[in-house]
């Protein structure tokens, strides 16, 4: 499948292609909230829609590199890769079990996955160190870092984007999961990110807002051919904790959830 | 005349590179000024600030792309500063990468205590599937950096700042397991030293005392144990002489590796060097000179326990 976009027909065939996924992984992603383990429940369906478009961008096949740089939405990523056609088993049943490489946070040992994450930060400068070596070794290519607005936290983030815009790194794209929360709560509560998209722009990137669960805009920007680009992208997606479940949309008590069958398959209906 | 550790991996790397063009040269702010590897290959080389964590993730980024990446920093900056970094990349993803680690020990000497390191092989001996190095001279430097050049698997390589020392000799293209420099009585102590500095002490007590030699170059657990194995088919008592604290050094994994044998460590304690002086009169400060080095060979000598300042690591 190709992910250019000639016509606005094939355009629209994308994004219901790429909706259908996303919701099939959001019913993914709550059965691995009911498995034995339970799981980072809100930050998997509020980045889930950007995975399920950095993913299509990624079949293209010209080496780009999707890195979930924020690890604990683990299962977010497990799903958004078996509903990409990435991962050739359903993850939620093994999700968590022993023997089983669907950990908590991803590791290498996932197909799909290359670098480990979890510990954040790292994933940040990895998809830079890829995009690096596509641009250096005369390839196309992205290299396109998820992370969280918690995560920004870390100064391994800060670090990354001070050597990727002094590099000119125009093939490495750093989308941040905006979904204002964090483990202790709210972002705007614990560490605030106020004129957040200047910052970028201060370091020397590209910047764009969008609608994070706008997949039709996602996948535009994820598109948009950077083979000259002498400045990095950061995409900051609005998104939304537990997006498409509604009994935990929004709420920050959403960020870890274990629950049981019954719940999950109710929620599982409801998903939207 | 010889080259100090850090010029000799610069140029070796740089003459490496002309033959490997997947070999990328990366530097934190602390060794990139008229770098000869910018001279001759600026396409590869990448100076990326202050930013020891990052450099050494987007290693991880670039190995996985196919490069052989080698990236130096001080090695306070790079073994505890990036730990965390160290032990992803070199560790659990066994990423190609070599990181070179000059300033190791108290080589800062009077830059502070900021800039020492005494602990970077207890960090990284600890991380599985990592070689850890520690070269004395120009000719064991140059072959540490071929060696990881082709083997290609994650390297930590430790030297000093600007000190340069003439290299022992080699016994053949390869570095040995254990270098054999002085083959003493095999019923008398054996000195056993570690990097440069624990080098330069043990070659002056040896001559002073004639006692065996052996010189360690590679400190991980697989290759220590390949030397524990051939340093006890000649001797049972070991004076092990290392610029590291003795908790986590080479001494007290080769005492747990020669459990028949009696190892004692001249090593930095756990003391913390915070006055000025040169390299030797920090080291001096930590009881890290050549009195301690013939103090320690006598008591192994006598078969007595280390008096203060020593630490006996294991007596079995």
């Amino acid at each position: 499948m190709t992910a250019v976009l000639d016509t606005p027909t094939a355009a629209g065939t994308v994004v219901s292609t790429l909706t259908e996924r996303s919701l099939r992984a959001r019913r993914l992603v709550v059965d691995m909230a009911a498995s034995e383990r339970g799981c980072h429940l809100g930050g998997s369906l509020s980045v889930l829609d950007i995975l399920v478009a950095a993913l299509h961008r990624a079949a293209a096949g010209d080496g780009t590199e999707v890195v979930l740089s924020k690890g604990h939405a683990a299962a977010g990523l497990y799903a958004a890769l078996y509903v990409s056609g990435v991962l050739p088993e359903n993850p939620a049943p093994l999700y968590g079990r022993a023997g089983q490489p669907y950990t908590g946070h991803p590791g290498p040992k996932v197909p799909g996955v290359r670098f480990p994450t979890g510990s954040l930060g790292h994933g940040v400068p990895y998809a830079a160190g890829w995009a690096l070596s596509r641009r250096i070794g005369g390839h196309g290519g992205l290299g396109i870092a998820v992370a969280g607005d918690g995560e920004l936290q870390e100064g391994l983030v800060w670090e990354t984007c001070q050597v990727a815009a002094a590099r000119e790194l125009g093939n490495f794209v750093l989308v941040v999961d905006r979904n204002g929360g964090q483990n202790d709560g709210l972002v705007a509560d614990i560490s605030p990110l106020p004129g957040l998209t200047d910052r970028f722009a201060a370091f020397g990137f590209e910047v764009v807002e969008t609608d994070g669960h706008d997949l039709a805009a996602l996948s535009e920007l994820f598109d948009r051919d950077r083979s000259a680009a002498r400045r990095p992208l950061a995409v900051v997606a609005h998104t939304v904790k537990g997006k498409g479940v509604p009994a935990v949309e929004g709420r920050a008590g959403s960020h870890y959830v274990t629950i049981d069958a019954t719940r999950a398959a109710k929620w599982k209906r409801a998903i939207r | 005349m010889t080259l100090s550790g850090r010029d000799a991996y610069r140029d070796e790397l740089t003459a490496l590179a002309a033959e490997d063009p997947t070999i990328v040269c990366l530097e934190a702010d602390l060794g990139g000024k008229n770098h000869p590897f910018q001279a001759a290959h600026p396409d590869r080389f990448f100076n990326v600030g202050i930013a020891e964590g990052a450099m050494i993730d987007m290693a991880a980024g670039l190995a996985a792309g196919g490069f052989k990446p080698f990236v130096s920093t001080f090695a306070p900056f790079a073994a505890l500063r990036a730990a965390e970094s160290l032990k992803l990349t070199l560790g659990y993803l066994n990423a190609g990468v070599t990181v070179m680690a000059p300033y190791a020990g108290v080589s800062g000497a009077w830059f502070g205590t900021t800039h020492h390191c005494l602990e970077d092989l207890a960090v990284l001996r600890s991380v599985p599937g990592v070689t850890v190095a520690a070269p004395h001279g120009e000719a064991e430097m140059r072959a540490v950096i071929r060696s990881a050049a082709r083997g290609g698997g994650p390297h930590y390589v430790r030297t000093g700042r600007n000190a340069a020392y003439e290299s022992l000799p080699l016994p053949g293209t390869q570095l040995p397991p254990v270098n054999w420099e002085s083959e003493g009585d095999p019923e008398d102590v054996c000195l056993v030293s570690v990097g440069e500095e624990g080098t330069r002490l043990s070659l002056a007590a040896r001559a002073s005392t004639g006692v065996a030699h052996a010189h360690l170059v590679y400190l991980d657990h697989e290759h220590l144990a390949e030397s524990a194995a051939e340093l006890a088919r000649r001797h049972t008592r070991f004076v092990v002489v290392e610029e590291h604290r003795s908790q986590g050094g080479a001494a007290e994994a080769l005492a747990l590796l020669l459990p028949g044998c009696e190892v004692t460590s001249v090593a930095a304690g756990r003391e913390w060097p915070s006055t000025g002086g040169d390299h030797q009169e920090v080291m001096a400060a930590l009881g890290l000179d050549l009195p301690a080095v013939l103090a320690a060979v006598a008591q192994a000598r006598r078969g007595r326990p280390a008096a203060a300042g020593l630490v006996r690591a294991c007596v079995r």
